[in-house]
């Protein structure tokens, strides 16, 4: 390259974006219309006797109809828990953002398992196995989203 | 029963964090000549083309209609695919599958991703995938590996020096491969006093960002000596979902690997995979996950792998050569790096993998895809069939 030839300058452009969505419930509008009444509804396979959230027309397992909805209860069991201590990107905002809460999965009394965030900021007092009950909006404000249960708080036996 | 089939080249990118001197479709076009010079072939050879990204990872949708023609492509049999981080093992997958009905000669299949265009990748990817379930979770890669290596320790008794024991095997290879991104000379120290993410993981258990593509030529057994006289055999592939829960709320342990490792060694025979599989490329996107990886693809019993490493039994000239190459967490271009995978477990077959082949001959060897939330592609190659 002769000195008056210079390295060419890559340019990289930014953008960006939202645009909104309109995802249909389906099957699943049970499982929202419950989370407006404080209830967490499961189906259940009538093969294996496996009640799976998300609920699912057909077992995923053994592929029979799901028909029966079962109320899973207020409280569930820590099989999980983690905390993330780092910025990261929020799906709905799309900006770095942080979280004090752990993220837990529990498996309810009515046998199926979710996700939530646990009222408890200090995982060293977060055990397996340990008793969650679900902390949930005021009635005004749930519209059956997944985030009307607020936290997951560890309650005494 | 279809034809059998055999990939003839492959090529790869120099993988690297940045590539703002490149388009996608110029990236793609890096490892496109080296897979045809290494098949000794030239684009107007290729009669069928696969290819696939993780569009969120690099924010292009449709993106083959961008990258065809650059490929010199355009007016040939085709598609695109695109399945998170299986990305390149459903086009693998795919490919293998046309191929093996004999209607064309032969295929190229590429994946690439560009992860310096689109910083965001994960938070549309992850928690975003499904608004709905997982929208006001921040999912992602580490929070998945958080989860199931939280699972995995505490089942197993495995500590913190054992994951930062993965994690240096994995630097000490990929200090061997020329094509791997991350060349850290890493120790135990540097790895256990690393920034943590979310507990166990650390940034170094992580797999990285990359920008790069790799490619694959495959033909029926009729068009096979045209082009090589290296064939690498394909003797099998599978890819399955899991069945599970969409939140990972399912047991954090549980994987489709061991069902699709399972179905595999069925049909083939493989009765012992330590012996009768001589290399591994197995897609683990965090360093924590080998361990469980080795469990369910049938090297060891659950949840003892971390006792392999206190042994030192893991490693290129080691009783168990996984992933010499380095694997995924010093290299992760997420839609190609099953291809990359499975251009490595080809240059193993060989013998062409220069600084990090596996000693001895290689008659088989694994390479597999992991995505999303298990889901997982396995592919198995042999030296002759």
């Amino acid at each position: 390259m002769s000195a008056d030839e210079k390295k060419p300058e890559y340019i990289q452009f930014r953008y960006p974006r939202s645009y909104p969505y309109y995802h249909a419930l389906g099957y699943q509008s049970k499982f929202a219309h419950g989370l407006k009444q404080r209830r967490i509804l499961a189906t259940k396979c009538p093969e294996c006797g496996r009640c799976t959230i998300p609920p699912r027309v057909v077992c995923p397992m053994h592929h029979c109809k799901q028909e029966e909805w079962v109320d899973q209860g207020q409280r569930g069991r820590l099989i999980s828990a983690f905390k993330i201590h780092f910025p990261m990107f929020n799906s709905r905002t799309g900006e770095l953002t942080t979280w004090q809460n752990p993220i837990v999965a529990i498996e309810l009394e009515g046998g199926a398992r979710m996700d939530g965030w646990c009222e408890e900021t200090d995982t060293d007092k977060l055990k397996t196995g340990m008793l969650l009950e679900a902390i949930w909006r005021p009635d005004e404000e749930r519209q059956g989203r997944v985030d009307d249960i607020l936290y997951w708080k560890p309650i005494p036996e | 029963m279809g034809e059998r089939i055999a990939i003839v080249g492959v090529g790869q990118t120099h993988h690297k964090s940045r590539r703002p001197d490149v388009t996608t479709a110029e990236l793609c076009s890096e490892a496109v000549e080296r897979a045809l010079a290494d098949a000794n072939m030239q684009i107007k050879d290729i009669e069928h083309v696969i290819m696939g990204s993780f569009e969120p990872a690099d924010g292009y949708h449709i993106p083959d209609k961008w990258i065809m023609p650059e490929c010199g492509v355009v007016g040939k049999s085709g598609f695109e695919m695109q399945n998170v981080g299986t990305t390149g093992g459903v086009v693998a997958a795919a490919g293998f599958t046309v191929a093996a009905t004999g209607l064309f000669d032969t295929l190229l299949c590429f994946a690439w991703q560009k992860m310096d265009e689109a910083a965001g990748a994960f938070g549309k990817g992850g928690g975003g995938a499904n608004e709905y379930w997982t929208g006001q979770f921040p999912m992602s890669p580490i929070t998945n590996f958080a989860r199931r290596a939280y699972a995995y320790m505490d089942r197993s008794g495995c500590t913190e020096e054992h994951l930062a024991m993965v994690r240096v095997k994995q630097d000490q290879c990929a200090q061997r491969n020329e094509y791997a991104q991350l060349k850290l000379g890493l120790t135990l120290e540097k790895v256990m006093n690393d920034t943590l993410l979310a507990w166990p993981i650390r940034r170094l258990h992580m797999c990285p960002t990359t920008a790069g593509a790799a490619a694959f030529i495959v033909c029926p057994e009729r068009a096979v000596s045209k082009w090589t006289n290296k064939p690498v055999w394909v003797e099998d592939w599978f890819t399955c979902h899991q069945g599970g829960g969409l939140t990972m709320a399912e047991d954090p342990s549980a994987s489709t690997l061991r069902h699709a490792c399972e179905v595999v060694y069925k049909r083939r025979g493989i009765t012992n995979p330590l012996k009768d599989i001589q290399a591994w490329e197995v897609y683990e996107p965090a360093s924590t996950a080998e361990l469980r990886w080795m469990e369910e693809v049938g090297i060891c019993d659950d949840y003892t792998a971390f006792k392999l490493f206190e042994q030192d039994k893991v490693g290129i000239e080691k009783e168990i050569p996984f992933n010499p190459s380095g694997g995924v967490t010093a290299t992760n271009p997420i839609g190609a790096t099953p291809i990359v995978r499975l251009v490595e477990a080809c240059l193993q077959v060989r013998g062409d993998a220069a600084d990090h082949q596996v000693p001895g001959t290689i008659n088989r060897a694994l390479a597999t895809a992991y995505g999303g939330q298990g889901e997982n592609v396995v592919m198995l190659l042999r030296k002759s069939l």
